[in-house]
């Protein structure tokens, strides 16, 4: 009897020594475990290097905050469409958040507004959709962009003449707030006058026809403006095919590598410049923030630059133009 | 259940000199002050060493990496060396031996880009890999081009920047310059000597490092330019920040820095030929993390190890108390007066040996104590019957029937003889209430007695009675050798036809006191002899006071040693000898004699 009674003490000792050692270990478990959010990115197209970009910036912020990052996109910046699929897609996945850089001002208006029926915060990036529901826009200030952009040609070409305008996508709200900031500026000129707005759907064939056709058309034009890399790339092209370089003023946006040569080369004047890898990086960054409930500013503004033939190789700008070390 | 509920009994009726209370709490006081005593030791011991590990690491891998730096540097001023040297001792510098010796040396290494000189305005002289210069380079204003020029003769590391020269794709470079001598058509002319080299391999020297979780390495150069950041991009795209100002400022060592809001350590070793820095970043909460950890086991440690003492410790006290309370309980029992109580407890061995003893002790009380109302019994009986012998009625009746016969005779003399002895005889017996007497008084009490009954049996017996005069002085009690006389003349003369004979003697032999009262009478059979003293066969006449009570009346006062024996052979007569303890004379106060 007493033999028995004192294994069965001995066991419950055991028992709670035993219990004592896990309660500790299971502390370090609870440490280990982060939880991973789910992160959508919808953008407009599904190449070039701007988009390339902003998925580098976004993919860093991925590992630095554990997102699983669903970087999506049509393989045609028109396609808004595509977008509202991919953006239902995403509703459908139930993620966390998303990102959406939309192609259309209006059309991508109804399918936001149903994310944040379903509880998903929405950010804008780079291009804003007409709905309320969105938290915050993150990416360059564009009237802003199309206005510096305008002040460089007029600088250019002086106060009188012709001038023509490469633009991507009619209605995506970067497109049309650069043209607006753009018009806006030039309108202060009675006698420089816009030739032609034609809309390249950041199709670089097509910017490359279309800038063709604008100077068959219009000889005499004093200076293009090319309103995306797309565009750029395509006038770009044109202009040094046809050997109007230097004679017809070239302002481009953003940064691809090609067009850094051009800009040495001379074709192009100057080019404004803009955050992609910021924007990728703080769009999930700031994701993560609305996903874990907390509140963001409305705006982050990522600045934009002009960057010419003189201040290309500025520290600063050399920073800005290649973040990549590779 | 019992356990249980016995186990949370002391909240309810807590008092803190109870065993139980006190066991528990000087065993969790014990344990409370051993483990905070070793968990304030261990913690100091493992914070300390932690901390003093993490900055030995810290030096230790800043060390590693600016020791791989410098031999990478030193690999590539070698490099420059031997390319300065090709380029010198060759007289042809279109030839295709210089530059397939440049090619060979360009091919050595992944991380070399270029290789070019230049004139001192900035004409390209040659270049390896061989590939057009591009338009608007401004090359006279690159930084490198300018340092080669400011400083002749003395090899330059440029910051990081984009080469910007021919027309390859847009890459970061760093530039080994210098201004040489190099002939040309014979013709010996200065220009600037560029070996550019990509950051792969210093990014996969630093890449590697880690210094804990969050810590890392990166590298700038003397003007607080980054050669390589595992943030790069982010700082470059001005997402990220690092404090440079103070690290320009050191050439080595480490510092506190909180200008990012959060504690680091900032360790700092410069990179000999280059000027460069690197810079080691430990962040000051994984210290604390390891405290932190270190904190939290503790505490729990600590809990868990008061929990199992509170159990334990209110566990082995109950064991202990609880055989101590059920004791505790019975003694009150048995203080309340419950003498049949037995105890059973088991427990520890002094207390199952504490209970076993109780018991003994409670069974030898309750043994006395029902002996003490035996014998208190015996002695009122034994009282009473004295008192009654005292007066002793019916001899009294006979005596004075037998006077009045006498006198009625007109034997004045016996008349005289017997009234006198029976005053003495009454004296004596009362003898002022004392229980106890001397044993000439005794002896001369029944002297008188003889003397009476002589005259009124008409000398149908003699006696005798001696005594040693040592034995005289002795104490004896009073009105014990009446009835054995008595029992010899009823029993043992009366019946007889010759004349009786009754002796007493009184000596003292083996520290004892003997009287002895012998008759020749009729005697006793055995029988008869045996129920005498157990009072079988009580004597039907007589004055009441019999020779058992005498006995009983010596055992209770004196001990059971100490009484009557009987000795007795039919028609030879009986000795009754009465033993008694020595006594003399001043020891007695009152009545109240010990044995």
């Amino acid at each position: 009897m007493k033999i028995k009674k004192l294994i069965l003490r001995l066991s419950v000792m055991i028992i709670l020594f035993i219990s004592a050692g896990f309660c500790s270990s299971s502390i370090d478990l609870r440490a280990e475990e982060e939880s991973v959010t789910l992160v959508s990115m919808i953008v407009k197209m599904d190449h070039g290097d701007y988009w390339k970009t902003i998925k580098m910036g976004a993919e860093v912020a991925a590992k630095e905050y554990n997102v699983k990052l669903d970087f999506m996109a049509p393989a045609n910046e028109n396609d808004y469409k595509g977008q509202i699929a991919l953006m239902e897609q995403s509703i459908h996945n139930g993620t966390d958040a998303i990102i959406l850089s939309a192609s259309d001002y209006m059309a991508l208006a109804q399918v936001t507004d149903q994310a944040s029926y379903y509880g998903i915060p929405v950010l804008s990036m780079d291009a804003e959709v007409a709905s309320a529901k969105v938290k915050s826009y993150i990416g360059a200030n564009n009237y802003e962009a199309g206005q510096k952009a305008a002040e460089r040609l007029v600088e250019l070409t002086g106060t009188e003449g012709e001038i023509g305008i490469i633009n991507f996508v009619k209605g995506a709200r970067n497109a049309d707030q650069r043209e607006e900031g753009f018009m806006d500026y030039i309108a202060r000129f009675p006698d420089l006058k816009i030739a032609d707005i034609e809309y390249c759907g950041s199709d670089e064939r097509l910017a490359d026809t279309l800038t063709r056709t604008m100077i068959h058309e219009f000889p005499n034009i004093k200076g293009i403006v090319a309103l995306n890399a797309e565009a750029s790339i395509g006038a770009g092209k044109a202009i040094d095919e046809l050997g109007y370089g230097g004679k017809t003023k070239l302002i481009t946006f953003d940064n691809p590598p090609e067009m850094m040569e051009k800009l040495q080369e001379g074709t192009v004047q100057a080019m404004v410049v803009q955050n992609p890898y910021s924007n990728g990086y703080l769009a999930v960054s700031s994701a993560v923030q609305l996903a874990e409930g907390n509140s963001i500013p409305e705006r982050f503004d990522t600045g934009t630059k002009l960057i010419d033939l003189d201040n290309m190789l500025w520290p600063d700008n050399q920073k800005l133009l290649f973040p990549f070390i590779k | 259940m019992r356990f249980w509920r016995t186990l949370f009994q002391p909240l309810g009726r807590f008092h803190y000199k109870k065993i139980q209370v006190m066991i528990t709490l000087s065993f969790m006081f014990i344990t409370i002050i051993t483990v905070l005593l070793v968990s304030v030791m261990l913690y100091n011991k493992f914070s300390k060493s932690s901390e003093e590990n993490t900055f030995l690491n810290m030096g230790q891998i800043i060390d590693q990496v600016n020791l791989n730096l410098e031999f990478y540097v030193s690999g590539m001023k070698d490099i420059f060396e031997v390319v300065e040297e090709s380029i010198g001792n060759s007289s042809q510098l279109t030839g295709n031996q210089l530059e397939s010796r440049l090619n060979t040396i360009l091919n050595t290494r992944e991380d070399l880009v270029s290789i070019a000189l230049f004139t001192k305005s900035g004409e390209l002289v040659l270049n390896t890999p061989s590939i057009g210069m591009r338009p608007n380079s401004r090359l006279p204003r690159q930084g490198w081009f300018e340092a080669a020029q400011e400083h002749p003769g003395l090899l330059q590391f440029s910051a990081p920047h984009i080469q910007n020269v021919f027309k390859s794709p847009y890459r970061w470079v760093v530039s080994m310059s210098k201004e040489i001598s190099y002939l040309d058509h014979r013709i010996k002319k200065k220009g600037i000597l560029a070996v550019d080299i990509n950051f792969r391999t210093i990014d996969e020297l630093s890449k590697r490092v880690s210094l804990g979780k969050k810590g890392y390495v990166y590298i700038i150069d003397g003007l607080g330019n980054i050669v390589y950041h595992p943030q790069q991009q982010l700082i470059y795209a001005g997402l990220k920040y690092e404090n440079l100002e103070p690290v320009l400022n050191y050439s080595f060592g480490s510092y506190m820095d909180d200008s990012t809001g959060e504690e680091r350590i900032i360790t700092i070793k410069t990179v000999q030929p280059t000027g460069w820095k690197v810079v080691g970043v430990t962040y000051a909460d994984e210290i604390m993390t390891t405290k932190k950890d270190i904190n939290a086991f503790m505490l729990w440690f600590l809990l868990v190890m008061l929990g199992i003492v509170l159990i334990v410790s209110v566990f082995v006290s109950y064991r202990i108390a609880k055989p101590l309370r059920n004791l505790e309980r019975s003694v009150k029992k048995v203080e309340d007066g419950d003498f049949a109580t037995i105890i059973d407890v088991s427990g520890a061995y002094e207390v199952e040996q504490l209970s076993k003893r109780f018991n003994l002790m409670i069974r030898r009380i309750r043994e006395l104590m029902d002996q003490i109302i035996l014998e208190q019994e015996a002695k009122r009986k034994g009282e009473l019957e004295v008192l009654q012998a005292q007066i002793n009625p019916h001899f009294l009746y006979n005596t004075l029937n037998s006077v009045t016969r006498m006198a009625e005779m007109g034997r004045k003399e016996e008349v005289v003889t017997t009234i006198t002895s029976l005053s003495k005889f009454f004296r004596i017996s009362l003898s002022k209430g004392n229980n106890i007497i001397s044993v000439q008084d005794e002896l001369e009490h029944v002297r008188n007695y003889l003397i009476i009954q002589k005259i009124r049996f008409k000398n149908k017996f003699q006696y005798e009675i001696e005594a040693q005069d040592e034995a005289l002085n002795c104490m004896t009690l009073k009105l014990i050798l009446q009835p054995l006389v008595e029992n010899a003349i009823h029993h043992g003369i009366e019946m007889m036809v010759d004349e009786g004979f009754i002796g007493i003697y009184s000596w003292i032999e083996d520290e004892c006191l003997f009287i002895r009262v012998t008759d020749n009478g009729v005697g006793m059979s055995e029988e008869v002899l045996r129920g005498v003293l157990t009072g079988r066969s009580r004597q039907e006449s007589g004055s009441g006071v019999g020779v058992r009570n005498v006995h009983e009346r010596i055992s209770l006062y004196y001990g059971t040693p100490y009484g009557l024996t009987f000795e007795s052979e039919l028609e030879e007569g009986t000795t009754v000898t009465v033993r008694l303890p020595i006594i003399s004379k001043p020891e007695i106060h009152g009545n109240g004699g010990q044995p």
